[in-house]
């Protein structure tokens, strides 16, 4: 929102309150983010009858950003340690497994932009792990830390214009591309396909490298293929 | 190094005691003549307990208290350590000691208070104990293991309030509706009812979810505060009413922080509770000095510079809002840093309001972001709309203090996470120590603060 303020573009923000009556297909930009235990209960029960809005808006293009438990909620269900299916809203071809510990830390990320690849950097805190189908892609390549399952590599997931993600830190401010990105796809889904004019990022660029540069030198993980 | 470090409250007394006699604590806690009190919850513990023990010393008690926040097992054993005579002999008639929230069912176990006082409950840095729910879970329990022990709560938070039981065993304390002398905004942390989970509806809030609640549909409401403060003024210093049962009186506060009325209620009911007289409460906390970067207050040619510790949304937002009511210019040095202790996630500082900071601009002339996640900190500034020319980042402390303090504000305040709170603190003292000395000398004193 900041970024789009900062280049005089107008920007509305509408919180979406329970049972609030909302057409997603009119928004430019959705975001689902995850919170405790409770609060994420109270937001699945919402969502499901929500359900066929927010999946023709996906279809439609509009951009979703999913962090954490709103990224759990897309995918088929998730798995408790009790073995129990809690179902989701089936919207992206993914599921989740509850984990036997919480995979807690910061994470460095190598995406793949429409520019080359970024850098992204934030911080995880989650035991589901999640797993990919064939009808989504992920979000990046996991350098350090441990993504979508601490075991495959990857990390977030991507399907149309839905963006999923376990980082948060928050993720969009000091993954300026990535922010750039999701607003890019937002205008031209509305014929506005005008480049955004650059900001200055020193501030972000400083955040984003120093971070990666630490993250990466205490490596955890190595990359999908053992290489770096 | 080591004299950098300064005081920092040292557990290795607690540690040692502990290992030689493992029922030290219980054995230790005999020895205390009139009575135990805990003080817990997220924000607040310091600067109450070590209220609770000015006022108890007021009234001529000697008291055992584990004055610099060492708020896990070892910290309260290195209290009972300290106050050990020869022989381990302890002559104290009250032991007062702030319990970390996680570390309470172990320690109440060992030494069972006689009062427990619970401040508030905020969300903290999630990454330690998990969410809100479990720790107030945790403190729950302990209680409930606890039928002797008398609760001291505040009536403003649901989240407390709902720890409650019984009249004869609970004492209130809250605010009345008043004035608020600034105001951040804040979301608040409970917005449901701890007991049926529907949302509360609020006649006042203070801050945070702290003010006059009342669930529409079970009926869960603020409990009347049998000890109540009213009428809050002043800025740099505070003014208020306390009104209890048995009388009212006028309290005064030598530190700002509005937050800081509500420790003073929560040590002024401890009072109440053990029956103390009116005066000891009064001039106990009259003559109260904050702990280490609890708004301590040092002077800097003249002016003052003020070092606050951080280390949650609420009291980040209530420093700020106590620097809000500074006048004058100021200079800003803020240093994050995401050690275990401060908390590895360091997202929750854009759960705090510094978008207050960038409404009103005009006082300050500079933010300096130092440790090791100045980026951070600059980066959530520019968010927040600060003027991006204000802010520096300069990731060490020595180098970030001397320059905060370079700066030409009438007054300047140093927020510190927990594990840059006391190197910042002895390189504050060093710097003012240092005055107006030459130049020279400068690289070497830098060096021996490394
Ligand atoms: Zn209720």
């Amino acid at each position: 929102m900041q970024r789009l303020k900062w280049r005089h573009l107008p920007v509305e923000v509408a919180e979406v309150a329970l049972g609030q009556d909302a057409d997603f297909e009119e928004f430019d930009v959705l975001f689902l983010g995850g919170g405790s235990d409770r609060e994420q209960d109270i937001m699945a029960a919402d969502l499901k009858s929500r359900r066929d809005g927010l999946g023709r808006a996906i279809e439609a293009g509009v951009v979703v950003l999913a962090i954490c438990g709103g990224y759990q909620m897309l995918g088929h269900f998730y798995r408790t340690a009790g073995g129990r299916e809690i179902p989701g809203l089936s919207l992206l071809d993914l599921h989740t497994v509850a984990g036997p510990r919480r995979m807690i830390g910061n994470v460095a990320l190598e995406l793949e932009l429409p520019g080359g690849v970024a850098w992204a950097v934030g911080f995880e805190n989650h035991s589901g792990r999640t797993f990919l189908g064939r009808g989504v892609r992920p979000l990046g390549r996991v350098v350090a830390g441990n993504g979508n399952n601490g075991s495959d590599g990857w990390e977030g997931a991507r399907y149309r214009n839905v963006f999923c993600s376990y980082l948060h830190g928050p993720l969009l401010p000091k993954n300026p591309l990535l922010a750039d990105h999701l607003l890019q796809l937002a205008l031209a889904r509305r014929g506005e396909g005008q480049t955004l004019s650059p900001l200055d990022d020193g501030l972000e660029n400083l955040a984003n490298r120093v971070m990666y540069e630490r993250v990466t030198r205490a490596g955890t993980r190595k990359g999908p293929s053992g290489r770096r | 190094m080591s004299r950098v470090r300064g005081t920092r409250g040292s557990t290795l007394p607690g540690r040692v005691a502990l290992k030689i006699c493992p029922r030290f604590l219980r054995l230790a806690v005999r020895q205390v003549r009139r009575g135990v009190v805990m003080v817990t919850g997220t924000n607040g513990k310091t600067t109450t307990n070590n209220m609770v023990a000015g006022v108890l010393e007021s009234a001529g008690y000697r008291v055992i208290a584990n004055r610099e926040g060492a708020n896990l097992v070892w910290g309260v054993a290195a209290a009972f350590v300290a106050g050990a005579g020869a022989f381990g002999r302890i002559k104290a008639d009250f032991a007062t000691l702030e319990v970390d929230e996680a570390s309470l069912p172990v320690v109440a176990s060992h030494l069972a208070p006689d009062l427990l006082v619970v401040t508030n409950f905020f969300r903290d840095q999630l990454d330690r104990y998990g969410e809100l729910d479990r720790t107030v879970e945790l403190v729950q329990r302990a209680i409930g293991k606890l039928p002797l022990t008398r609760l001291v709560l505040n009536a403003d938070d649901p989240l407390v309030a709902q720890l409650g039981k019984g009249e004869n065993k609970t004492l209130f304390f809250g605010l009345a509706q008043t004035v608020r002398l600034t105001a951040t905004v804040q979301t608040r942390e409970a917005r449901f009812c701890p007991a049926c989970g529907r949302e509360l509806s609020y006649a006042f809030y203070h801050y945070s979810q702290l003010g006059d609640y009342r669930c529409l549909t079970c009926g869960f409401a603020r409990p009347g505060a049998a000890v109540e403060g009213q009428a809050v003024r002043g800025g740099d210093r505070l003014e208020f009413t306390v009104r209890w049962p048995a009388g009212q009186t006028s309290v005064s506060l030598d530190l700002p922080g509005y937050y800081n009325v509500y420790n003073a209620l929560a040590a002024f009911s401890v009072g109440v509770a053990l029956g103390l007289p009116e005066k000891a409460m009064v001039e106990g906390l009259a003559r109260f000095a904050p702990a280490i970067g609890r708004m301590e207050r040092f002077s800097h040619r003249g002016r003052p510079v003020y070092l606050n510790l951080v280390k949650n949304p609420t009291g980040f937002n209530e420093s700020l809002a106590a620097m809000l009511t500074g006048s004058g210019t100021k200079d800003v040095f803020m240093a994050i840093n995401d050690n275990d202790a401060d908390g590895r996630d360091i997202s929750w500082l854009w759960d705090v309001d510094f978008e207050a900071l960038a409404r009103d601009p005009a006082p300050y002339l500079s933010f300096t972001c130092a440790g090791i996640r100045a980026q951070d900190m600059a980066l959530r500034l520019k968010y927040a709309g600060v003027p991006v020319e204000l802010i520096r980042v300069i990731p060490g402390l020595v180098e970030g203090i001397e320059g905060a303090l370079a700066g030409r504000g009438a007054l300047v305040y140093l927020f510190s996470t927990y594990t840059a709170l006391w190197r910042s603190q002895a390189i504050l003292k060093e710097v003012l120590a240092r005055g107006e000395e030459p130049a020279t000398g400068l690289a070497e004193r830098r060096r021996a603060l490394r």
